[in-house]
């Protein structure tokens, strides 16, 4: 029981990593960038290639990152930016087309240029566990969750103490009012999105170091939105311990439905929460 | 009664495919055009409820999924096939007026996520169920004929479309639009939007399970989570996409291109066909929402384009 909760918690920590990226580019442009998923198998790749290459793979983490936080800017510029105009619900339904055919891109590139085996990044130390009070503690898993608390940490600071986590946050709350303001809406869009695409490179790499395969990318796009809908649409905020509560609640399923159940319980959550909460369980997020 | 011109376009089309398989040996293409209208049905079904009422559902899987083993699981236990497949467009009406009216009451625009999410659940939960293949019976292979699935996918496909016509011809079919257009105006001016989006819903979701009813009868073996794939979603969102979104036609046109270019390249091109698909997609989205069909009048009112590129790239740098 015990050790279910640990490894619950440790998956929960990725789960709130991967869910930052939606979060970020979710509550600030109403964007749904179903692609989150196969970008980030898109770096678990890069990460597997330089790994090949000799390099460790917590030190390919930054170079993931710049090499994603540029793509995303691309591809911002070459697609997304279309949308910048349009009312909400216009805007969440053409992200979505758009990703889903981004998505199509992406998965089947991979598969044309990795084929489609599962691939995992095995480096001497994979296997390290430590033992605490009878538990074990994967090595890889615990520095993934510090890993977690770092980035929030960072971009907590960034929103809250840069000039520029300031124009985000106005954008996100009324992004007429921030232009008016004299913000300038399409480049913190452009950098907002840059920034989510970026942070795909920590859990890309953490999904590295399990396993992955070019078509793997719905799965953690769903834990992704999933943990969204847990916190709430625009609260950053929440998406962390939301990530813990679906990592939790996921391995408690384990516990007592079996290992096959694990992805519906998470599922069924998520529907539960958008009929009963439709503005997220934790704190109201902000209005739309 | 006047009998408009028109109508003899139609009557020669489904007189020319009824007489396909008299003409040609070719099982090859038979199958082909089975799919084919299995894939009008599904995109037509979507259509309703995507482009005449705006709800951009990726539920469909589910619907077209469930369609599919109900008439499987109907017709093994020696059922007809036709009850079967009725069995099957009401347990696929079942589901979603289970699980699909929630997600209409969500907030607008989360309609999608919340049908993706079904889509998924039903996936998961059918491939632990019944994680094996379902063949057939031997005696059922045995009696096996190909024309006999060839007019029943035939007739479900010119159902679909008829009965997505006459549901957009009706008052119904306004109100559809109405909602798609401006769903608070619609409000105001009396139309109950949440019972017409219920009832495009439910209708799209009996289309999509026959076509799955269709799916079962023709396939020999498949395993039962397949037509429950998420690529079941996504392809009649992309076959109306390519065909034009909100036009009768345009499910149709899109599922030939869809299938005659998947024919062609499928085996020389392998995955990359698909992420030709895939950009092709991404294009008709930013460029031709109206897709094939408003090609002619694509040059008069540019919908995508509220903002040049060049500035709105000065005014981002």
């Amino acid at each position: 029981m015990g050790q279910t909760l640990v490894f619950g918690i440790l998956n929960g920590a990725l789960y709130g990593m991967i869910a930052l990226g939606i979060a970020l580019v979710f509550g600030i442009m109403k964007y749904l960038n179903v692609a989150h998923g196969s970008l980030i198998v898109v770096g678990a790749y890069g990460s597997l290639f330089l790994f090949r290459l000799g390099v460790d793979p917590f030190a390919t983490i930054p170079i993931i990152l710049v090499a994603l936080f540029l793509g995303g800017a691309v591809l911002f510029l070459s697609l997304f930016n279309r949308l910048i105009e349009f009312p909400e619900a216009t805007k969440i339904k053409n992200s979505l087309l758009i990703g889903f055919g981004l998505m199509l891109v992406l998965d089947n590139l991979a598969t044309f240029l990795w084929t489609g085996d599962e691939r995992s990044i095995t480096p001497s130390y994979s296997g390290i566990t430590f033992q605490i009070f009878g538990l074990r503690l994967p090595l890889i898993g615990l520095s993934g969750g510090f890993l977690a608390l770092l980035l929030i940490s960072v971009l907590h600071l960034f929103l809250s103490r840069t000039y520029f986590g300031k124009a985000v946050r106005a954008v996100s709350q009324d992004h007429e009012a921030a232009s008016l303001t004299g913000i300038n809406v399409g480049r913190t869009f452009l950098i907002s999105f840059a920034i989510s695409v970026g942070l795909a490179g920590i859990p890309s790499v953490l999904i590295g170091l399990q396993s992955f395969s070019p078509t793997a990318g719905i799965q953690w796009f769903n834990k992704g939105i999933i943990v969204v809908m847990l916190s709430g649409i625009g609260n950053i905020y929440g998406v962390f311990p939301a990530g813990l509560f679906l990592g939790i609640i996921e391995a408690l399923s384990v516990f007592l439905f079996g290992a096959t159940y694990r992805e519906v319980t998470g599922l069924v959550v998520f529907v539960l929460i958008l009929i009963l909460f439709p503005r997220g369980m934790l704190g109201s997020g902000a209005e739309s | 009664m006047k009998i408009p011109k028109k109508i003899w376009i139609p009557i020669c089309v489904v007189g020319l495919a009824a007489s396909v398989p008299l003409l040609t040996k070719s099982e090859y293409f038979v199958n082909l055009l089975v799919m084919l209208f299995v894939y009008v049905t599904l995109s037509q079904s979507w259509n309703l409820q995507g482009g005449f009422n705006g709800q951009i559902s990726l539920g469909h899987s589910a619907f077209f999924g469930m369609g599919a083993l109900i008439t499987r699981l109907l017709w093994m236990s020696k059922i007809p096939i036709l009850l079967a497949i009725i069995g099957g467009g009401l347990s696929s009406i079942i589901l979603a007026g289970i699980v699909g009216i929630p997600c209409l009451r969500m907030k607008r625009g989360y309609f999608p996520i919340g049908t993706l999410g079904l889509a998924i659940i039903a996936q998961i939960t059918v491939g632990n169920i019944l994680p094996v293949p379902g063949s057939l019976p031997s005696e059922y292979i045995v009696g096996y004929s190909l024309s006999s699935r060839y007019y029943l996918a035939l007739s479900v496909a010119i159902m679909g479309v008829l009965v997505v016509y006459a549901v957009v011809r009706s008052r119904t079919g306004l109100a559809l639009v109405a909602i798609r257009d401006d769903e608070e105006a619609a409000e105001a001016v009396g139309i109950k939007t949440f019972r017409y989006k219920i009832e495009a819903l439910l209708i799209s979701s009996f289309l999509a399970g026959l076509g799955g009813g269709v799916f079962a009868y023709h396939q020999v073996s498949y395993y039962y989570q397949s037509p429950f794939e998420l690529s079941w979603s996504f392809l009649p969102t992309l076959t109306t996409f390519i065909g034009g979104l909100g036009t009768i036609l345009g499910p149709i046109l899109g599922s030939v291109c869809f299938l005659a270019l998947n024919e062609l390249f499928a085996f020389t091109l392998g995955e990359i066909h698909l992420v030709i698909f895939g950009f092709t997609f991404i294009m008709i989205v930013l460029f031709l929402p109206g897709g094939l069909m408003s090609i002619s009048n694509k040059f008069q009112s540019p919908l995508s384009m509220k903002m040049g590129w060049g500035k709105r790239m000065r005014s981002i740098f």
